[in-house]
């Protein structure tokens, strides 16, 4: 009972104080800014393995779907596949063996090889899956974005006014106005930086007490759930 | 050669994972399941390369003696994946209370000191005045208090509440119409970038290569 | 009937529209202006006041998924740093990429200036995790989170940092986001140091980040594809150098991505009021049966 709960939430107590502390006391306590120096190093350190948890999560699944031969386990293949040659390529340029000289391109220029899978695969996977994005809010602003209210037709308007103010579609078509050209720019500025501003200022400060209140109550160990079950 | 090659398997890619706009099909779930582990190798590499090798690993192994201290971080982090071994995996729960008390401790602060207390700040202000028209400020104040209203659950909003609640909602839909402005220009940013690989980056690339 | 029909229109003609009105723009410039704003003119302005005593750090918090965006900022900050003489700290802290492109714009740029020295003019430190931890870590010892470069050599032999130990060394700190990061630099790093922080973010964070302009958290914001584009104009008015470089062939820029941005916004306006005109249409159909 002890080492399963109490000691994490006494730990979770103490190492929850130090950012807060060493936010107001920095180099005036010695012993703080000791702390604070060491723990922020460890913080560093520990980030980058508990980063790669979610690797072991992964490759477990999918071998277990490749041993089980679920529905979709070729796709397994290939994601372990690319998952093993990039990690593999990675590691070797930080040892840096034989033409795995980095992660970047080599001093003269060339290519190693984790920059040649970073330019030529993750780079495009992830920007291509990334711009799918465009096309499906296109599609949903014709089929779903319906004025069915004051509130909507509130949102649409203000939309309008940033879409047409933030190209220079605002400028040509108010342009046969008087002070037309500048007229759609400076209201599009306007409306983000005072009412936008201000619904997001009210967001911002609700979800930052509820955040704080959140952390107070994993610190003091009332919230327990990011420790799992007890089983 | 290989810059032409690399050019052309981006190509491939990104065409495999557009195909999923025709219908769902083998070629965008290989390259979905290939952006997986990908990213996973990406960050495999990334991690030990620039954090666990400089910060970790070379000083411990050029300097044992005097970085002892970093085993410390070293067996934490090491102690995170006992979680996988069912009869140890109670252990991982110290490691996980460390990290994450570290990170909700900044969390807090960062909310308080960070948002809250600038955010309020700077909304108690003169109300006659502002940037850009004088009325400005009144109007940051008005929406501020009014949305702050909208978001308060507890009670039920009748009486004084309702209007102000409603303004309040008026505030939030401006907002979100903005963020939705933004949304569509952000969303349309990232296609304008593929397209211009597929149809400048890549000819450009081939046509070097072929000497054209 | 009609009307049903042209409501349930197949979505992937939607889909080509869009990549239509995506693709010719890129293919025929067509060159529309650009009218600069109070955010970005402000960062500008900003950055003009620095000299070559100077330090700026520019942050790479963003990674592939918004390079359109992000890395047409980058690189005119660089090009504004590096045209003032004013020394850069370039460091990431977005795992997904962050590295990488701070790796390539910094090649990119740095080819254009030829007379930079690397360890003198600026420097790659690389990417490290725990995003928070670090950069609060920086705010008492740079070399406590960066031991080494990106290319493997101490801080100790770097001449630049040993004169940039941790914020106070450092006269603007610039982060080009695509997340929360950026508003990390706000919230905590200039909460806690006072160090003045700018973001150039995606536009899909640009909304919220006017709250933290409007407070001094950030003393300028770049927003998007045409933030980017605005400092650009600023950027090629002021140095007309650098117009060479923006002008290129097959050079992506923001201004020249604003063409496709101008057409594609265009595109969804009528969408949307296409939509909503059928949708009245049926309404007003229905209510007329019904009352008959």
């Amino acid at each position: 009972m002890f080492w399963k709960i109490r000691l994490p939430l006494i730990l979770t107590f103490f190492v929850g104080l130090v950012p807060i502390v060493t936010f107001f006391l920095t180099t005036r306590v010695p012993g703080v800014s000791f702390i604070r120096d060491h723990v922020e190093q460890y913080m560093v350190i520990i980030a980058g393995f508990a980063l790669l948890l979610g690797v072991v999560n992964v490759v477990q699944g999918n071998i277990k779907k490749i041993e089980q031969r679920k529905p979709g386990w070729p796709f397994s293949i290939s994601l372990l596949a690319g998952l093993i040659t990039m990690g593999v390529f990675g590691i070797l340029s930080g040892m840096k063996v034989g033409p795995f000289q980095g992660i970047l391109a080599a001093p003269d220029g060339s290519m190693t090889p984790f920059y040649w899978m970073t330019k030529n695969l993750f780079n495009p996977l992830q920007a291509a899956m990334f711009s799918l994005l465009a096309f499906y809010i296109a599609s949903a602003a014709f089929r779903a974005f319906r004025v069915r209210n004051i509130d909507a037709t509130i949102l649409i308007v203000a939309a309008f006014f940033v879409m047409l103010g933030r190209t220079p579609m605002g400028e040509y078509i108010f342009g046969w106005l008087p002070g037309g050209e500048t007229w759609m720019p400076k209201m599009t500025d306007w409306i983000m930086a005072v009412p936008n501003a201000a619904a997001q200022r009210g967001i911002i400060i609700g979800a930052a007490l509820g955040a704080a209140s959140l952390s107070l109550r994993v610190i003091l160990g009332i919230e327990r759930s990011y420790l799992g079950s007890d089983k | 050669m290989s810059d032409l090659i690399g050019v052309w398997v981006g190509a491939l890619m990104t065409l495999c994972i557009f195909s999923f706009l025709y219908k769902d099909n083998h070629f965008f779930r290989f390259a979905e399941s290939l952006f997986a582990g990908v990213s996973l190798g990406y960050y495999i590499g990334i991690v030990s390369v620039q954090t666990l090798t400089p910060n970790l690993i070379t000083p411990l192994r050029t300097d044992f003696s005097n970085h002892l201290h970093l085993l410390i971080p070293l067996i934490i982090g090491l102690n995170l994946y006992t979680r996988y071994i069912p009869k140890i995996a109670w252990m991982a729960r110290i490691s996980l209370a460390i990290y994450i008390a570290y990170y909700v401790g900044i969390n807090m602060v960062q909310k308080l000191q960070g948002e809250v207390v600038p955010q309020v700040g700077s909304t108690i202000m003169n109300p006659i005045g502002g940037r850009i028209t004088p009325i400005d400020n009144l109007i940051m104040i008005i929406g501020v208090l009014s949305v702050l209203v909208y978001f308060y659950f507890s009670i039920e909003h009748k009486g004084v509440l309702k209007p102000v609640s409603r303004v309040g909602i008026w505030f939030l839909m401006l907002g979100f119409g903005a963020a939705f402005g933004y949304t569509v220009m952000g969303r349309v940013s990232l296609l304008i970038g593929r397209m211009n690989y597929l149809f400048i980056d890549v000819i450009r690339v081939t046509s070097q290569h072929f000497g054209n | 009937m009609i009307l049903e029909k042209l409501v349930n229109i197949d979505r992937r003609i939607v889909y080509l529209l869009i990549a239509v009105g995506t693709i010719i723009p890129i293919l025929i410039p067509i060159g529309f202006p650009v009218s600069t704003t109070p955010p970005v003119e402000s960062l500008f302005d900003k950055v003009e006041s620095l000299n070559s005593e100077d330090v700026v750090l520019i942050s790479f918090d963003y990674g592939p998924t918004t390079a359109p965006e992000n890395d047409p900022m980058a690189e005119a900050m660089l090009r504004h740093c590096f045209s003032r003489n004013i020394k850069v700290v370039v460091i990431a802290l977005f795992p997904i990429g962050g590295v990488t492109m701070a790796g390539e714009a910094v090649a990119t740029v740095t080819a254009e200036f030829p007379n930079l020295t690397n360890g003198v003019d600026y420097v790659l430190l690389g990417y490290k995790d725990g995003a928070q931890a670090a950069m609060k870590q920086m705010g008492v010892d740079i070399a406590g989170v960066f031991p080494s470069d990106q290319y493997g050599t101490s801080l100790a032999d770097l001449p630049l940092m040993q004169t940039v130990r941790n914020y106070d060394d450092v006269d603007l700190i610039v982060s080009f986001a695509t997340g929360v990061i950026g508003e990390w630099w706000a919230n905590l790093i200039n909460a806690q140091f006072g160090t003045p922080v700018a973001v150039g973010c995606t536009a899909v964070s640009a909304p919220k980040y006017y709250a933290f302009l409007d407070s001094g958290q950030m003393i300028g914001l770049l927003g998007g594809l045409k933030g980017a584009s605005e400092y650009e104009k600023l950027l090629t008015t002021s140095y007309p150098a650098l117009n060479e470089v923006y002008n290129r062939a097959g050079t992506y820029t923001a201004t020249k991505g604003m063409d496709a941005q101008t057409v594609d916004h265009a595109l969804i306006m009528i969408f949307i009021l296409f939509g909503n005109t059928i949708y009245f249409l049926i309404k007003r159909r229905e209510k007329k049966l019904e009352e008959a």
